[in-house]
């Protein structure tokens, strides 16, 4: 039954004071200035109170779809053209007329949807996009209940475009990929040979050469590690970075520190880098990529696949799948692999994707990557005893 | 204005006042007068309740409570735990077996070997030192002793680094002066990935230093790689040498020199009173900065792996990444064991700062004399030194920074415009969701300014109330400086899941606290205890008598404040509202945490955002954040300067 709702806002001040606002359950909202003394004014604290009554969608709008993603696929990777998402969102609302994609950037990415399901408050959007495999093994970790509700296969016309290989291997089936990329080494031809295999980088000639990633929290970081476990095993994987230690070979953070540090300022020749890495160098007539060269040791790369879901809590399921239908169509796969320079997820037939795209995007010929079963209780402890190794 | 004058002015002030305000009294006026320090203590106690202790209270009590039973547990397992303990592991696995702890340390000793030899220990310098090595069986520090130790060595680099700054500004004068003095903490907002680039850019091999030294046909040195470690406590040194010049020179121009003439009066030479009189007047300030070098870089985080790589990781290294993991039990742990560390160390220092007993009564600082007066005193070995250690400046900070401004108008082909004609793009053609730089750069200014009104009171507040109140006073600053003293994790952290998940209060009430104002109060709390370390070691310097000579005149605690001290550690206050202002401008964790999904960024935010498989676009951001940040700078001193003596 509906109740006098009191609102009573904030005393204006030179900011912007932010109203709570919950979409999904409408709550008894109140904001109020705390205080009113010279240090605390115009401090907006917000007290709400649960209601516990559903149906009151007074403010929900039926066509609206919260997207969260990464950093850089709103803001694209590339100097001209539209970033993925911009392109996305118009191609879809001129598609469906009456919706609205609004994307939304979380800092902490994925943690911050885990930590609201395990404080219990609402989640705060409807899709999830740039999921990995080892970001299910994570929330499958920290959380009982489910995050992320299976896929309706069965509600998409073009799920079965997805190229056979690209599996998560998730037992619940709750992502859907939607491009992929490899995990290769860059180095400059100038300054070291061609790195033919994993061993070669423990030669002298790449020794003070080779930067990567941390593995706690870089993707290519871990991605290199997990290689490394693929490679040698799991016996022996620590012996092959103790190697590269003793080859100097330097552990950095993330991938934009290490690229844009000791690697571009040519403090070292070799880094982990993608394999798309000449796509963004190759601007102009006669591009030098002498310092964009790609190599795939033991003729391998490692396969990152991206993929997107959709929340549990949200009531926009239908809208969801619709939209993740439309990101699998032949005209979004080729803007995705474009803008944000990965590869299609769908298979070659279902996508049309100008041949000059693979001047520059190299696929290596044999992938290595790991499914959720094989990562489900062992990737804490290969990164544990790894960092262990690195730091004693 | 000359000193006597100052101080005649000063006496004056307590003189006339208690009258004037006596005519013209008006009860609420009075009362509000009376009250106003009470008041405003109590609302920074709420403030710090609210957006400090309730927020990283939720993330520490993971530490302590397993499923809501009180443990220990979790200490015991990182304290035994060689790993992060080395060591003195053992030590807390059965810290009760007194005898073989002592036979593992005779045992030790007896091990140590010294020897001296010759060694070149500059790179591509050919000269032999004398070299003491100290041969010891490994001690393993684990985690928290390598911390500790690269932070020791980070401050003593700071402060060899620092003082020479501080001893120039205050005591010379030059075209420029003003200005410098204005920039020195500018290294302060730069974020750390900017740092790290400006470094490689700097020293790398390919780099600013590099090609200089090749105009003489000297290198190319491999800086970098020589000793990580050494470039790790450069860095720190940029960061934190700045902090501990400003913080001094603020010191030095409070100094009251009239006693150095009453020293010389009574026969002192000059070097007996500099070392007599003016160095225990600036010792405070020394100390405190640096204090709060030792504990910025015995948290440092994102510079040490940038620089160094995950070999020299910290404890914050892995807070971060046990944080990420979402391991709330062991990050609260090593959290709390390194807020320990921090609070004891803070609360040591503060012990001896209230001990001080200052006889200053007016700011009179050394006159200064000019640089470089003519060519014979340029040439003296005094100047020499100075114009040497210029040079070392000129590399250490303007180098990096430098080099950084050169990246964001270079590529490949050499000079550029395009990274910038980006970000202009970006702003005239971007759609609404994504990062625009005006908007950084407007919520930057709003967010610095209104930061610098709610610390500079509050800061001056706590330096008020915990002045020379012995051993309370040093407790209450002690909890005053806990955002110090605090993993930035932790903070970020209990933010989100205190005040943005929001609390649950008795009778189904939700209290949650997001947008501009939280912004904006949350740089508050991480600003004002740089506001109180400046202003505290000026006002312990004072001499009581004044305060005591007003207030027995009439005049309330207020007035006496504003009337008599304010104006005497006026430049104190400058410095502070400057550190204020630029821990606002630097702060990315709370910022983005606390604007809730809504698009409230700030200028490290959108060059964070701006990062992506092309450096260009975030460099000039990073550009534009220094240009901004250094007019302002400038601003405030100015502005500032009209209350400086």
């Amino acid at each position: 039954m509906p109740k006098v709702v009191r609102t009573a806002e904030a005393p204006i001040t030179a900011f912007k004071t932010t109203r709570c606002h919950n979409r999904v359950m409408q709550r008894r909202t109140f904001v109020r200035a705390v205080g009113g003394g010279a240090a605390t004014a115009g401090l907006a604290g917000c007290l709400t109170r649960e209601n516990g009554e559903d149906g009151e969608n007074g403010e929900e709008d039926e066509g609206e779809l919260k997207v969260a993603t990464y950093s850089s696929f709103v803001e694209g990777e590339l100097e001209d053209g539209d970033s993925p998402a911009e392109w996305l969102k118009e191609a879809f609302e001129a598609e469906y007329p009456d919706t609205e994609i609004n994307w939304t950037v979380p800092e902490e990415g994925l943690n911050l949807y885990i930590q609201q399901a395990q404080q219990e408050s609402d989640v705060d959007a409807d899709l999830f996009l740039g999921l990995n495999v080892d970001d299910l093994v994570h929330i499958d970790d920290n959380l009982d209940e489910q995050l992320f509700e299976p896929i309706g296969r069965d509600e998409l016309e073009n799920a079965n475009r997805i190229r056979d290989d690209i599996d998560f291997g998730d037992p619940d089936d709750r992502v859907l990929p939607y491009d992929t990329g490899y995990i290769s080494l860059v180095y400059d031809e100038s300054a070291v040979e061609t790195p033919e295999t994993f061993d070669d980088l423990l030669e002298d000639e790449y020794e003070n050469e080779f930067v990567v990633q941390n593995a706690q929290d870089s993707d290519p970081g871990q991605a290199f590690l997990l290689w490394t476990i693929d490679r040698y095993g799991e016996d022996d994987y620590l012996d092959y970075w103790q190697d590269l230690q003793d080859n100097g070979v330097m552990v950095g953070d993330s991938w934009t520190d290490t690229y844009f540090g000791p690697y571009e300022n040519e403090e070292r020749s070799v880094i982990v880098s993608y394999s798309t890495d000449q796509v963004f160098h190759a601007g102009g007539d006669d591009p030098d990529l002498t310092r964009n060269q790609i190599a795939f040791p033991d003729d391998q790369g490692y396969e990152n696949h991206e993929g997107m879901a959709v929340f549990a809590d949200s009531t926009k399921t239908e809208l969801a799948h619709n939209f993740m239908d439309f990101v699998l169509t032949s005209e979004a796969q080729a803007a995705i692999a474009e803008k944000n320079v990965q590869f299609p997820a769908v298979a070659d037939e279902f996508v049309d994707l100008e041949e000059s795209f693979y001047d520059y995007a190299y696929e290596p010929e044999e992938s290595v990557t790991f499914t959720y079963d094989e990562l489900d209780g062992n990737l804490n402890g290969w990164v544990d005893d790894w960092e262990q190794t690195i730091v004693q | 204005m000359a000193p006597s004058d100052e101080h005649d002015g000063a006496r004056n002030r307590i003189a006339q006042r208690p009258v004037r305000r006596f005519l013209e009294d008006s009860t609420l006026a009075d009362w509000i007068e009376r009250h106003a320090l009470t008041l405003t203590a109590l609302l920074t106690a709420g403030v710090l309740a609210v957006m400090l202790y309730v927020p990283v209270g939720i993330v520490f009590s993971n530490a302590v409570f397993v499923d809501g039973v009180p443990t220990l547990r979790h200490f015991q397992e990182i304290l035994a735990d060689p790993f992060y303990f080395g060591s003195l592991a053992s030590f807390f696995e059965n810290p009760l077996a007194i005898g073989s702890h002592l036979s593992a340390i005779v045992g030790w000793i007896g091990a140590v070997s010294i020897s001296l030899s010759l060694e070149t220990p500059l790179p591509g310098l050919d000269v032999p030192f004398p070299w003491v090595s100290i041969r010891t069986p490994g001690v393993q520090g684990g985690l928290f002793g390598f911390t500790a130790y690269q932070a020791v060595l980070s401050t003593i680099a700071s402060l060899a680094l620092g003082l020479p700054a501080a001893y120039v500004l205050a005591n010379y004068e030059f075209r420029g002066r003003q200005t410098i003095r204005s920039l020195t903490i500018l290294p302060f907002v730069l974020p750390g990935i900017m740092v790290a680039v400006g470094f490689y850019a700097m020293f790398g091999q390919a780099g600013t230093l590099n090609s200089v030294l090749g105009t003489v046909g000297l290198g190319p040195y491999s800086f970098m790689q020589y000793s990580p470690l050494a470039i790790v406590i450069v860095a720190h040194a940029f960061y934190n040498a700045p902090l501990i010049a400003r913080i001094t020179v603020a010191a030095w121009e409070s100094v009251d020199t009239r006693t150095v003439e009453t020293a010389r009066s009574l026969g002192a030479n000059r070097r007996r009173a500099f070392l007599d009189v003016v160095v225990p007047q600036l010792l405070p300030a020394v100390f405190t900065g640096a204090l709060l070098t030792f504990i910025f870089t015995f948290m440092t985080f994102p510079i040490v792996l940038a620089l160094g790589g995950l070999e020299l990781a910290t404890v914050e290294v892995w807070i971060y990444d046990r944080m990420r993991r979402l391991d709330y039990a062991e990050a609260a742990t090593l959290a709390i064991l390194e807020t320990i560390l921090s609070l004891g160390l803070t609360y040591a220092y503060l012990r001896y700062e209230s001990a001080q007993s200052g006889l200053s009564r007016a700011a009179s600082p050394p006159g200064r004399e000019k640089l470089f007066p003519d060519l014979r005193t340029a040439l003296s070995p005094k100047r020499l030194a100075i114009v040497g250690y210029g040079v070392v400046a000129l590399i250490v900070f303007v180098g990096p920074m430098a080099s950084l401004v050169i990246g964001g108008i270079t590529d490949s082909g050499g000079f550029t415009l395009r990274h910038y004609s980006f970000l202009l793009e970006r702003q005239v053609d971007g759609a609404d969701f994504q990062t625009q730089p005006y908007p950084a750069i407007r919520n930057s200014l709003l967010f610095g300014l209104g930061t610098l009104l709610i610390a500079v009171p509050m800061g001056v507040v706590v330096s008020v109330v915990t002045a020379r109140a012995g051993r309370s006073g040093a407790i209450i600053d002690t909890l005053a400086m806990v955002p110090l003293a605090v993993s930035g994790v932790v903070f970020g952290i209990g933010l989100l899941q205190g005040l943005v998940f929001g609390l649950s209060l008795p009778f189904g009430w939700q209290f949650q606290v997001t947008g501009a104002v939280a912004i904006v109060v949350a740089h508050a709390v991480a600003a004002y205890p740089f506001v109180t370390r400046n202003v505290s070691p000026l006002l312990s310097n004072l001499d009581p008598a004044m305060v005591e000579s007003a207030r027995a005149l009439g005049a309330s605690r207020t007035r006496a404040l504003l009337d008599i001290e304010l104006p005497l550690i006026a430049s104190g206050i400058v410095a502070g509202a400057a550190f204020a202002f630029a821990i606002s401008i630097g702060e990315f964790s709370s910022t983005v945490i606390l604007a809730g999904g809504s698009d409230t960024y700030t200028m490290p935010v959108a060059l964070e955002r701006y990062l992506g498989r092309r450096s260009g676009p975030a460099i000039a951001m990073g550009t534009i954040l220094l240009a901004v940040t250094a007019s302002s700078f400038v601003v405030i001193d100015r502005v500032g300067g009209r209350f400086e003596q």
